[in-house]
């Protein structure tokens, strides 16, 4: 039984980095958009070279 | 080439039913494909940046884009008096947040999202379909705030401030940290629960001490956090619940939480024989997740009108003393103060007009057709000005405005807790307040009788007793109704909504804007000798959008100097006035052209036809469907409408509704559901219109079209945000099996404790098996919510 001073320390270090990754996740904004993500995958992929937005006034 | 191929086709299917391809609005010429040169301006940019996956993607139009948008004055953006108040510096680049009102699905944010990606110097944008909010971050050194937001405002988002950055600063720290709380409850809670199976599992007590006891300091070690930072919201509530001296929801959940925590902690230490850490965790992990839940649903029903109620210009024209303008930020007005707006610019205070004026009010009423208002009445802040400038003298400002007001009706909607829960918790106090009691006696009784057991069964007691389920009834099955509601597009706004809807036993429908669309068409032109179609509709035109009329809509709007003057509105009748000098006048057949009244609108100068209108306003094409289904679930369904007496009968007779009140004033309709209502019927409401809004006030519960006016909303219980009147019959559905699945809920878990106190109590449960009681208890009860979210389909109507 004394593989489980090694496992269970083990599985303990694996929760930290799954709250660390949790945090950072939340931290940096990764849940602030749940909408758009998903539209993402339905549309094609960007064309080869895409077109210049139209700007009459500052093309320069 | 999937998309070529579709972005050829939708064109010519949507020129042809005479809606603006890119905000669905009625075109004023059929031939033409958009309303507006702004509208066909955003649609040619969408379509040349490559982003014509939009009109794919996004399930509602898109809002109008004022023509006008390309002379505002987006400068202004760029003061140092802006940036103070609302931008944010972090790393060297600029941060603000912006609401608009225009994002009506997640494909408007997608789209906002990639345009504003392509303008030089963007760093990162988020758009938030649900609250109306796009952060945005940009370098200074490349691009300025006000670029950012002509993008918006061609695109058809104009955008306007949010509170301030430290209202949204707070508002994102909230919702970080109860995200936070509930993925390390989530986290912490499976940990937990595999070291606790550990130890149930050992059955025959065969584990070595030493592996047993360095288990259970584990679990205090991960469980802890848990219990404390992820549950400290019930901890809290408890305190507060506590200073109140009252027992509430959050007590009972605090108190067996930390009881169950304790009394594990009590056990590890003295190394006796069971822990109920899985106990104080799940409870903690399960509650969160419910009310997380709940609290989203709620915001995102109130998320729309709250976006609009808050927007607000930023600046202000402002005449000095010398009759000079200056511009200032709104917040420096002060009563008083005389103001300019220009053209198609928001009123920024209320206030009282110093010249004649065509304002548009739509926020406040939902009419989106402008209304003449004479000097030295007031106008409100959020409306705007239409075809000429306004000049007006500030009374009220900030939060005194009806704006302001209309938020603040808002937020306390949202603060409400639901009938359901209140009586959830009125249930819980009694229950834990006896629960308390009984613990105490049978600690005594046992302490008499067999001393050494007494804390071991007052234990058991607690923990089988521990009122999961009961805590989890209500919760559960109101945040699965409100989930499979907001997927349904109806939004629940008020604390009685769903318990109400389930009542209902009749159906009181509004006609126009509700069963029909709301979006009368010509079908129809007769004209006199001597008048050209094109003459005749200019006319009609200018007389019926100078009176705001709501059938202005079939007509094509004003075009160059052409405008009505001496009008006179004749309700009931018509519209009088002179165009380029010549006296006409619009309305039904009497007053318009001296003929008896054939149900037409005829234009006229008083004596002779100049030429007859057929209007029509079709009814939804799902109307009846949505009649047929309200009969299916045994509903009374009624029909009350201030129109005359041929159409309504007309529309009646189409869906097959018995009976219908023409010729009723919004006083008339509430008469008639109070009648109903003495009656011992329980009435709901469906309506769009201001008018509408004292009955749907006084129903038993109201249902508002999203597309009808904010202030409605407002009194409306629900709000359908789509199109679709199917979804009423479906949300009673959904009201009805909830209202089901919570009696189920309640009666379970009150039969299962009496059941299992007694047996706690008279010593014949052991520990283990009280946790495992209690666990399949609460399963059991959020198994039965979830039920609710299985998709409902409109009884009485084949698939």
């Amino acid at each position: 039984m004394s593989i489980l001073l090694m496992l269970v320390p083990i599985s303990l270090v694996l929760l930290g980095v799954a709250v660390w990754a949790f945090v950072w996740a939340v931290r940096r904004g990764q849940f602030d958009d749940l909408d758009t993500p998903s539209l993402d995958i339905l549309c094609d992929d960007p064309r080869e070279a895409p077109l210049p937005p139209a700007r009459d006034s500052d093309a320069d | 080439m999937n998309a070529a191929v579709t972005g050829a086709l939708a064109p010519a299917a949507t020129a042809a039913s005479g809606i603006c391809e890119h905000c669905g609005d009625a075109l004023p010429r059929a031939t033409d494909r958009f309303c507006c040169d702004g509208c066909a301006a955003a649609s040619a940019w969408i379509r040349e940046a490559g982003l014509d996956d939009y009109y794919r993607l996004r399930d509602a139009p898109a809002g109008r884009v004022s023509p006008e948008i390309g002379e505002a004055h987006f400068d202004l953006w760029d003061r140092p008096e802006v940036h103070a108040e609302h931008v944010v510096s972090r790393d060297g680049r600029l941060e603000t947040t912006l609401l608009t009102d225009g994002m009506r699905c997640a494909a408007c944010a997608w789209l906002i999202d990639r345009a504003l990606h392509r303008e030089a110097g963007v760093a990162s944008v988020s758009a938030n379909a649900v609250t109306g909010r796009v952060r945005v971050a940009w370098d200074p050194a490349q691009t300025r705030l006000s670029h950012i937001v002509q993008r918006m405002a061609a695109l058809g988002y104009a955008p306007s401030l949010a509170t301030g950055t430290a209202a949204e600063d707070a508002r994102r720290r909230t919702r970080n940290r109860d995200l936070l709380r509930l993925g390390i409850a989530g986290l912490g809670a499976m940990q937990a629960m595999m070291l606790a199976e550990a130890l149930y599992l050992d059955f025959n007590a065969s584990m070595p001490l030493a592996t047993r006891d360095f288990f259970r300091w584990i679990t205090l070690l991960v469980s802890t956090p848990v219990v404390f930072y992820a549950g400290w919201p019930f901890i809290f509530g408890a305190w507060r619940e506590w200073r109140l001296r009252r027992l509430g929801m959050d007590t009972l959940v605090a108190g067996s939480t930390l009881l169950a925590w304790g009394a594990s902690v009590v056990e590890t230490v003295r190394g006796g024989p069971h822990v109920w850490y899985d106990a104080a965790v799940m409870f903690v992990f399960l509650l969160l997740g419910a009310r997380m839940l709940e609290q989203r649903a709620r915001r995102l029903a109130s998320a729309q009108v709250d976006t609009l109620a808050r927007a607000r210009p930023a600046f202000a024209l402002r005449e000095r003393a010398d009759g000079s303008i200056e511009n200032v930020p709104t917040h420096a007005l002060v009563p008083g103060d005389i103001i300019g707006v220009s053209v198609g610019a928001v009123v920024p205070a209320d206030g009282v007009l110093m010249a004649d004026a065509l304002v548009e009010e739509s926020l406040l009423t939902g009419e989106s057709a402008p209304v003449a208002r004479e000097a030295g009445q007031p106008v409100y802040a959020g409306s705007s000005a239409r075809h000429q400038p306004l000049r007006m003298r500030v009374t009220e400002t900030g939060a005194a405005t009806r704006l302001s007001e209309l938020a603040r009706l808002v937020e306390h909607a949202q603060a409400m807790r639901p009938a359901l829960a209140e009586t959830g918790e009125r249930i819980a106090h009694r229950f834990v307040a006896a629960l308390l009691v009984t613990a105490v006696v049978v600690y005594l009784g046992w302490r008499w009788y067999a001393p050494e057991r007494a804390l071991e069964v007052t234990l058991a007691l607690l923990v089988i007793s521990c009122p999961c389920a009961l805590a989890l009834a209500v919760p559960a099955a109101l945040a699965t109704a409100q989930g499979q509601l907001s997927r349904l597009g109806v939004l629940t706004l008020t604390d009685r909504a769903l318990d109400r809807l389930a009542a209902a036993t009749d159906i009181v429908f509004d006609k126009t804007g509700t069963l029909t669309m709301g979006r009368p068409s010509l079908v129809r032109t007769d004209l006199a000798d001597g008048i050209t179609p094109a003459r005749a509709l200019e006319l009609a035109g200018a007389l019926e959008h100078a009176s705001g009329h709501p059938l202005a809509a079939a007509f094509p709007g004003p075009r160059g100097s052409m405008t009505a003057s001496d009008l006179i509105r004749v309700p009931g009748q018509g519209v009088a006035g002179r165009v380029d000098g010549q006296p006409v006048r619009i309305g039904q057949a009497p007053f318009a052209a001296n003929r008896a009244d054939d149900g037409a609108i005829w234009l006229g100068d008083g004596h002779h036809a100049l030429a007859r209108f057929e209007v029509h306003d079709a009814a939804r094409p799902d109307a009846k469907a949505a009649v047929q289904s309200l009969d299916a679930l045994g509903l009374t369904v009624r029909m009350a409408s201030g129109d005359a007496e041929g159409p309504v009968d007309a529309l009646a007779r189409a869906l097959a509704i018995p009976s219908p009140a023409s010729r009723r004033s919004p006083e008339a309709k509430l008469a008639m559901v109070r009648a109903l209502q003495t009656g011992g019927r329980v009435v709901a409401m469906v309506g769009d219109g201001l008018n509408d809004a004292p009955v749907l006030g006084g129903a038993d519960v109201s249902i508002a079209m999203g597309r009808g006016a904010p202030l409605a909303q407002r009194a409306a219980d629900l709000v359908l945000q789509g199109d679709s009147l199917v979804r009423i019959p479906q949300a009673i559905e959904v009201a009805r099996r909830t209202r089901t699945v919570i009696r189920q809920n309640l009666a379970w878990a009150l039969a299962y404790n009496v059941v299992a106190i007694p047996l706690a109590a008279a010593g014949l449960v052991t520990p283990w098996l009280a946790a495992l009681g209690m666990a399949a208890s609460s399963l059991l009860v959020v198994g039965n919510a979830l039920r609710l979210s299985r998709p409902v389909r409109a009884p009485g109507v084949a698939a």
